[in-house]
Parts: C-alpha cells; structure tokens; sequence
C-alpha cells in the first residue's frame, strides 16, 4: 500500500496537461479527463493542450492555462517533440485525450518518461484493430474482418457471406456502412483519400448492445477498471447516456493480466457489442480515456486522478458517488477573450455548408506517422500478405487461349466454351446426386440472364427445365429444342406479346398476383392455356422487391389463402420464391428461403391445397452456387421434405450463376493518358453500353501481353478504364494497375461478362 | 381479457390498503391477458401470419433477441377486450396484454422458453392522470391504472438454466435489470411459470431471484 502525500505538503503546484479538447457530437476526452482531476486535485494546475483554436473545450473554465499549437499539419514535430519533452522534464505530466497523439508521444519518448500518462510503442503495437492482439486472453470474440488488400473479388465475397452487413473502416478512425459494391467502392476511394492509405479492413457488423471497460493503469499495474453500457447514442454511435457498474471477475482477472503484460500506462478503453446470446465481441481498444470518462467519476470511480496518484504520489481528493448513471447535455460556455473564435470558412462556391471536420489537422497528423514508421500500424499484417490479385480459373484461361485475337474485332464478347460446359454439367450431376426417389431436383435455367442459344441449348443437354418470363423467351425456348412441358413461365409480363401463348401444356405457370392467379386459373379454364402446375410467387416480408404476392400484412395473406384454395382440383399447386442471393447476402437468402418454407406451411394448412413443386432460386453469385460443398443444398430438400411432405419436384434456379462466367469481353487500348501523382487514364474501345453491370460487382480483368502473349491478371491501382462513350459516366473500371509496359493497341479482357452484362448490354454510340 | 378480469378486480383502494402495501397487492388475483380464438380460419390465417411474419421479421438474427417489429406495427393505447385474433392482427393500436399475448406466441413458435410477465411500474401522477382520460375517452377499462404505479404486461425469457430477461413487448426493449426506483422503474413482478426453477430459489434476473406465480417486490 503506498502512502501518499497530501496536496498541501507539495513544494510545487501540480502540473497536468491535458489534450483532446474536441467537444463536438464525436467528442474526445479532454474535458471530462480535465473536469475529473479538478475533483480530485483543486488546487493542480491544468493546462489544457489543443492544436487548433476552433476546438470548442479549450473554453471550459476548469482549465488554468492553454497550450494552444499549430495544426498538425503547420507543426514541426521536432521541435516540438523537444517542447514536450522539456514540459515533462519539468515535472509536468501528460494525459493524452488523442490516438495519435498517443502513438506519436509513443515514439518521441521510446523509453518512456514518468511523466508521460500515455501506453508505450510496444503496447501501442499489440492493440492494432481489428485483430486487438493484445486482448486474446479476455472473454471477447473479434468480429470477423478482411484486408482491402485482397482482390476485389474476394472482398466481393466477404460482403456476400456476410449479408452486406459490413463496415469500411479507416486505420485510426471512420467507419461508414457498406450495403452494395457501389457505396463500398465510394466509401473506400473517400477513406484512402482520407488517411492516405489503401490500408482499410473490411469488418463483419455484430447486432446488439454496446458497451465498454474503461482503464487506468501506470506502469503495468491496473489501478482501476469500470464498465459502462450505452443508454443513449448519437447518431454517430457515441455514448450520451449510460450506466456504470463494476468489472466483472471474469473480465477483471485477464485485463490486470493483459495490463501488466503490456506495460500499460494511462487511460485505456475497451470497445464492444454484447450479442443476444450474451457474447462480448471486441470493436476496438483505444490508448486513451474514453470520452464519457467524468460519467464515471460521477459515478465514484474517478480514473485519471487514480492515475494522477499513482504518478505523483499525491492523494486525491476522493470522488463520492452521485448515482450508478449519467448523461450529457448541451453547455454554452464564455469563449476566452484570449482565443477568440475564428472565423468560419467560406463554403465552396455552389457547395452547401461549412466542413469542420478535424479541425486540428489529424488527418495530416496520420500521414506524417504513416510516412515517419509504415509498420507502426499496419491495419491487418498477414503472412504472404495477398497480392491483391484475382485468381482466375484456369478454363478462363483455356478458353480465352482459344481465340485468335487478330482475327477478333473489338469489343467483343467471348463464348467462354469449357467453362460454360463444364458449370451446366455440373450443376446438372448435383440435380441428379440430390435428388431421391420421393423428390425430384431439376436445375432451372433462367432465359433472361443470357438468351444466347449456345447457354440455352447446354441447359437442354444436361436436363435443365427453361424458366421465361415473356412469350418471346418461351419461343426461343422451344425453337431451341426444349418441349413446352420443359419450360417454366413467371413475371408479370408472362401474357406478352399477346397472341404467342403455347395452346400445348406447359410445366409450370407462376402467377404475381392474386388477380394474375386468376386470370391464369381463368384461361386455363378456357382452354387458352394449359400447365401441369399453377403457383404463386411469393414475397416474404421485410424484403423490399417488387415481384411476387406480398405477404406482409394479414389481410392479403388471407387473400393469398383464399385464392389459393379457389384453384381447380385437377391443377397441382406450386410456390415460386426467388430472390437474388448476391444482393442480400448467403446466409441472408437460407434465412429467407427458411421464413418461405413456414409461408408454405402455413399456405398448406390454411387453403388445404399441398404443394407440388417448388421452384426456388434466383440471383446466386456464381462463386457461391458452384462452392464444390453439396451439404447446404442437401441439407435444403431435407428440410423441405421435412416440411413440406407433398413436394415431388425442387426446380432450383440458379440465375446468374450460369451465364455470368460463361462470357467474356475482350477491348483494346485506345489511349493512355498520364497525369499527375501517377494517375492514369486508359480509354478503350468498351463501354458500360456493353458492361451495364459494372457499379454492382467486381469482373475479374486481365491483359493479355502484347509481346508474350501472356494474360496478366490486374490488380488495384491508380489508372482509370474510360469507355468509349462520349457519357460522363463511362468508366468501365476506377483504380486498377496496368501491368508495365501496358500501350495503347493491347488487349483487356474482362471475364465474368456472360450475366446481365450480355443481356442488358444496348447499342450505343455505335452511328 | 382485461374487461372480465376488470370487473372482478379486488377493490382493494389506497385507504383501505395495510400501512406499507406491496406494489401489486390490488392486482393480487389480476389473471394475464389472453387472445380469443374462434376456432375458425380468420383467426387461425392471423394466427399464422403472426408467426409466419416473426420469423420473416427475425432477419436470421438469434431467437433471443425482442419481436421488436411488433411494436412497430402495432401502436401501444387503449384496446378493447375481449379481443380475438382476428381483431387484434388488424388493429393499429393495442394494449400492453395483447401485445405480451403476441410476443408469447412468437417466443414459443420459436422454440424459446417464454413465460407470460406482469409488471407494477411507478410513474408519475401526469402520467397517470394522462392515461387515465386517453381510456376513459376511448371507453375501455382503465383498471390498469393505479395511484402511483400501473399494472403493465410482458415476457420473461429463459436465457440460461435459471436466468430470465424481461421483455416490455409495448415499449420494444428489455427491462433494466438493474433498478433503482423512481419514474418508470419496476415496483414488482410476476412470473407465471410451471414447476420449480433455481433450486426453489427461483429464477435469476440480474442480482435478483423471482420466484414463480407470486409478485416479487423489486
Ligand atoms: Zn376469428
């Protein structure tokens, strides 16, 4: 127990300086680290240090003295480094209220310095987000991440698996959403300007409620530790209102552990989201108090004067508790007549509002300690890091080497032969290997992802039905050679172009709404048409699209049953659920097409009427339908025939899965043009007309050589793909790197192509 | 089935009541509220729907977490009773009962543990004077509101062996375990629930035991 001096038995006043000042809606801790040593420490002398005069907490009136510096980006580090230091020498100490400040205070004082309240370099390093390294011994989990240093393909991938629910996250801070490939790739040019890195990870969200432990400790021994759970949150996520109790046991024994193991000094938090099931996952660790740090002292445990204390020897005045919650409101304070405020910048002609984000310059801070020490805070180190490269398959490069590109025009989409043979045989021999004597799994080929008769006629070889959604796909169908109880008919415009209806029956009919459902019962009826199975389309709630018979309110629930159970006797019934698994992720559509099987159920036992058939599908990445794993869709007609006892035919429709690798298209140079910070702009004779789909996901590109013939994969970098179109908007790929010795004349071919890219692709520009 | 129940509420009013009267003591015998069924399709299709659409609303999220979604279709206020299921799945407004009703069926749908809650809640005399006129006007039984506390429906949730949370299905968020008094704090709470839970001690909610079928005072 050391025994510790009392205030007034000091020669010299106590001297604290205090950083991070910020008070805005994401402040720093600054002024509540300052507000809880003045509890603890009347008479100390609190000088609070800012680097920018726009920083509204340098007006709180606790503070004694200002230490106002230069921004980041206007200061000479060395010399200040030197102003600090003799700060400290001077029996000063020094609370940081700033990430980087911390880490750059880290490497100023390699050995550390008594006075300095903030975690040494070595601890620094072993806190890195995501991974938080340090933190492997405490009860928490790590959301799972990804490097944006992997290949756009495969960062397309983590999105999918993870539902689109994910977030971007900067280096030191910023994090933004990213529900689409458009925003991610928006979000990510907008971050790496930023923080002038490429290194961002890409993180798994964890639904639940945020919490935090909040630490002091001085020279690795845990002086104090609360836990803090969010009661009110801005809407930037941070704390307005919470809750402070004690630290667990069970957390409080490996964080004194972790805290010794890594030396810490200072203020620390602790990050996290408590799932429903009760698991704690660790966002991040800061090397710093948290903002919400005087909730705490309000609450009876006053950590920076516990710091203070241990530093200096000197008691602190004990904090009472005033009650187990807090909150903030909103202050108006004097300004310093000393620090007047500084005029607001003019807005950007034409532009609305007035930036003022940052105002010390910390971007500028991140850059010169990301050019002082790269490795200091590498995002996610990985043993032979990815190459950023995409790995393209080797039937791509059989089937690309097939070409004889002299005698190819360009642009050009390329039938991409072994590959498109080998997916439809495959997903043919899975239909077969799934399905049983009770049900039968057919493949479903959708006309509209790609109507080349090619693609259509390897869906007949390999027992394919044809799913159409106009007249004219169901003739193309036929014309092919499939039989017209071969072909599926969905989509509301299933009766277009009048006229061209098949009198002969047909497998399947699917209708999109209650009164498409009757018209179809009616002309059946009638003798205008025939199917051997009528169905309905449905939508479950909570998905937004426009197709199918939604199902989210009770009154056309009871609609749907009613209609359903008006069907003819004679008609066997069939539901038709499609929703596309590259927008709303892969565990997202086996939720879905779970939530649709109890739609079923339910349809079942309210109208009477079992159900047949089931085509189900739609919109499966290509990737995710041809993982060599049966298991999932295994698993799939088990729980169907689990629930659904009467279903005698699956058709599963794997949308673009097929077309999409099954075409490439080859362009050429036309153009390059440099500029400035190595930026390079590469027109080709392509253009969206003919790669409509390029803002909804990433195509796998490749040059071929013009010397060795070779195709190099492209990676990321800094030139820009313009298409040919004379369109603003005609970029057919954003940051990509040519391979050296790129010209003007060589060949691209974009891979991944034979999807919508084909079959939305228009006529455009061509005279 | 507030209405029934209403009518044979205890008359148990603040003067008559013993010197420190527990919060609950006037909903002594106050059974909790249950949905009709007219053993016909229009409330076996809205029966269906309810739970259909949960696990629709569930988004692939944990079984454990709050039906939030139906607090966000169904508006908390006056509603009449008895209810069935039928009127209760298209009504815009429903009470605390229907709503605990709702979330038990969805709870046990999913293969939760769930036990019909209800609550003594403190608020102020506004607050209550407020509601009072908002059910008086809409002419269902205020019964529900005390002299400084109303009587209030939930879900408790097993969530370990013994452990509990509390789910306020009108509000859409888990009850505080730890309380502290004052306004819209928990005065007391019962557990409808078989057989013996904790060892006799009853089940765990934060630092707290609650034993089965009798009001704990909080
Ligand atoms: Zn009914």
């Amino acid at each position: 127990m050391p025994i510790w001096r009392r205030y007034s038995d000091c020669v010299e006043p106590m001297k604290v300086y205090v950083s991070g000042l910020y008070s805005g809606g994401n402040p720093q801790p600054g002024v509540g680290i300052v507000r809880s040593l003045r509890q603890a420490y009347p008479k100390a002398e609190l000088v609070g240090v800012e680097y920018s005069n726009r920083v509204s907490g340098i007006h709180w009136n606790d503070l004694d003295d200002l230490w106002i510096q230069r921004p980041w980006d206007e200061l000479d580090l060395d010399s200040y480094g030197a102003r600090v230091r003799a700060a400290l020498d001077a029996g000063g100490f020094w609370i940081s209220g700033s990430d980087l400040e911390a880490m750059w205070l880290a490497a100023l004082f390699p050995d550390g310095h008594d006075h300095l309240l903030a975690p040494p370099m070595g601890a620094l390093r072993r806190i890195t987000k995501p991974a938080v390294e340090a933190a492997s011994g405490l009860p928490v989990k790590i959301p799972t991440y990804v490097s944006t240093d992997h290949s756009d393909w495969d960062l397309h991938a983590f999105c999918r698996e993870h539902n689109w629910r994910v977030w971007l996250k900067g280096p030191y801070y910023d994090a933004a959403r990213t529900p689409s490939w458009d925003v991610f790739e928006a979000v990510r040019n907008a971050l790496s300007k930023v923080w002038s890195t490429e290194r961002l990870y890409l993180q798994a969200h964890v639904s639940g409620y945020e919490e935090s432990v909040m630490l002091s400790a001085y020279k690795g021994e845990l002086l104090g530790a609360v836990s803090m759970r969010k009661r009110e949150i801005t809407p930037e996520g941070k704390t307005w209102a919470g809750d402070i109790s004690e630290v667990p046991d069970e957390f409080m024994v490996p964080l004194r552990q972790m805290v010794k193991e890594l030396q810490w000094t200072g203020g620390g938090e602790l990050e996290m989201v408590r799932d429903a099931a009760g698991q704690a996952w660790l966002l991040e660790m800061n090397p710093r108090f948290p903002a919400w740090v005087h909730g705490s002292t309000i609450a009876g445990h006053n950590l920076p004067a516990l710091l203070v204390q241990a530093a200096s020897g000197v008691r602190a005045v004990p904090a009472p508790a005033q009650g187990q919650e807090f909150t903030r409101v909103v202050l108006e304070v004097p300004v310093r007549p000393e620090y007047p405020l500084p005029p607001i910048p003019e807005p950007f002609a034409g532009a609305i509002g007035h930036s003022l984000k940052h105002p010390s310059g910390l971007t500028s801070l991140a850059k010169k300690l990301h050019n002082a020490n790269p490795e200091m805070l590498e995002v996610v180190s990985e043993e032979g890091g990815p190459t950023g490269l995409p790995t393209i398959p080797d039937t791509f490069v059989d089937d690309i080497e097939s070409y004889d590109f002299d005698a190819v025009e360009t642009p050009q989409f390329l039938f991409m032969d072994s590959t498109a043979a080998g997916l439809f045989k495959r997903a043919g021999e899975r239909s077969h290997r799934l399905s049983t004597n009770e049900v039968q799994v057919v493949s479903g080929y959708s006309i509209k992802t790609n109507p080349d008769e090619r693609l259509i006629r390897l869906a007949l070889e390999n027992g394919f039905l044809a799913e159409a959604i106009s007249l004219l796909e169901v003739h193309k169908a036929l014309e092919v050679g499939f039989k017209p109880d071969q072909v599926i008919l969905n989509g509301p415009g299933k009766w277009w172009p009048e006229g061209m209806m098949p009198k002969e029956r047909m497998h399947a009919v699917f209708c999109d709404s209650v009164a498409d459902l009757d018209r179809t019962v009616g002309a059946i009826e009638r003798g205008e048409m025939s199917s051997a199975h009528v169905g309905v389309r449905i939508r479950t709630p909570n998905v937004v699209s426009r197709f199918g018979i939604p199902l989210d309110s009770p009154a056309t629930f009871r609609e749907l049953v009613a209609a359903v159970k008006r069907l003819p006797a004679d008609t066997a019934f069939g539901v038709h659920f499609h929703m596309a698994s590259s927008n709303i992720g892969v565990a997202q559509w086996w939720h879905l097409f779970e939530s649709m099987l109890k739609w079923c159920r339910s349809i079942e036992k309210l109208s009477g009427r079992t159900i047949d058939i089931l085509d189900m599908g739609g919109g499966w990445f290509p990737d995710d339908w041809h993982a060599d794993d049966d298991s999932k869709f295994a698993k799939a007609v088990e729980t169907i025939r689990a629930m659904l006892p009467n279903v005698r035919q699956i058709v599963s429709e794997p949308g673009k899965a097929m077309a999409q690798p099954s075409m490439a298209l080859a362009m050429r140079i036309l153009e390059i043009q440099e500029h400035e910070d190595d930026k390079v702009e590469a027109v080709v004779d392509a253009s969206i007309a003919e790669l409509p789909m390029y803002f909804f996901y990433p195509h796998r590109m490749l040059r071929k050589c013009s010397e060795t013939g070779q195709l190099q994969p492209l990676g990321r970098g800094k030139t820009h793909l313009m298409g040919r179109l004379c369109m603003e908007h005609d970029i057919v790929a954003a940051n990509v790197q040519l391979p050296e010795g790129t010209r003007a004349g060589d060949l691209l071919i974009f891979c991944d192509a034979g999807g919508y890219d084909r079959s939305m692709s228009y006529v455009f520009g061509r005279g | 089935m507030y209405l029934d129940a209403a009518e044979k509420l205890d008359e148990v009013r603040a003067e008559e009541r013993p010197k420190a009267p527990s919060a609950g003591a006037r909903w002594q015998h106050f059974p909790y509220s249950c949905l009709l069924h007219h053993g016909d399709t229009c409330c076996e299709i809205a029966r269906e729907w309810v739970i259909a659409n949960d696990f629709a609303q569930l988004n692939g999220s944990d079984l454990l977490s709050g039906p939030r979604w139906l607090r966000q279709k169904y508006e908390w206020g006056p509603s009449p009773w008895p209810m069935h299921w039928c009127d209760v799945v298209e009504r815009k407004v429903i009470d605390c009962g229907a709503h605990s009703a709702l979330a038990h069926e969805v709870f046990t749908a999913r293969g939760v543990t769930a036990f019909r809650a209800q609550f003594i809640q403190s608020y102020t005399a506004d607050a209550l004077s407020q509601w009072r006129t908002k059910w008086v006007d809409d002419k269902v039984s205020d019964h529900w509101i005390g002299d400084d506390v109303i009587y209030h429906e939930g879900n408790a949730l097993l969530v370990g062996e013994d452990e509990l949370k509390l789910w306020d299905s009108s509000a859409g968020w888990w009850i505080n375990p730890r309380q502290n008094g004052g306004y819209g704090s928990l005065a007391a709470v019962r557990i409808f629930a078989d057989g013996q839970w904790g060892g006799g001690d009853g089940f765990r909610w934060g630092e707290r035991r609650i034993k089965p079928n009798e009001w704990t005072q909080i």
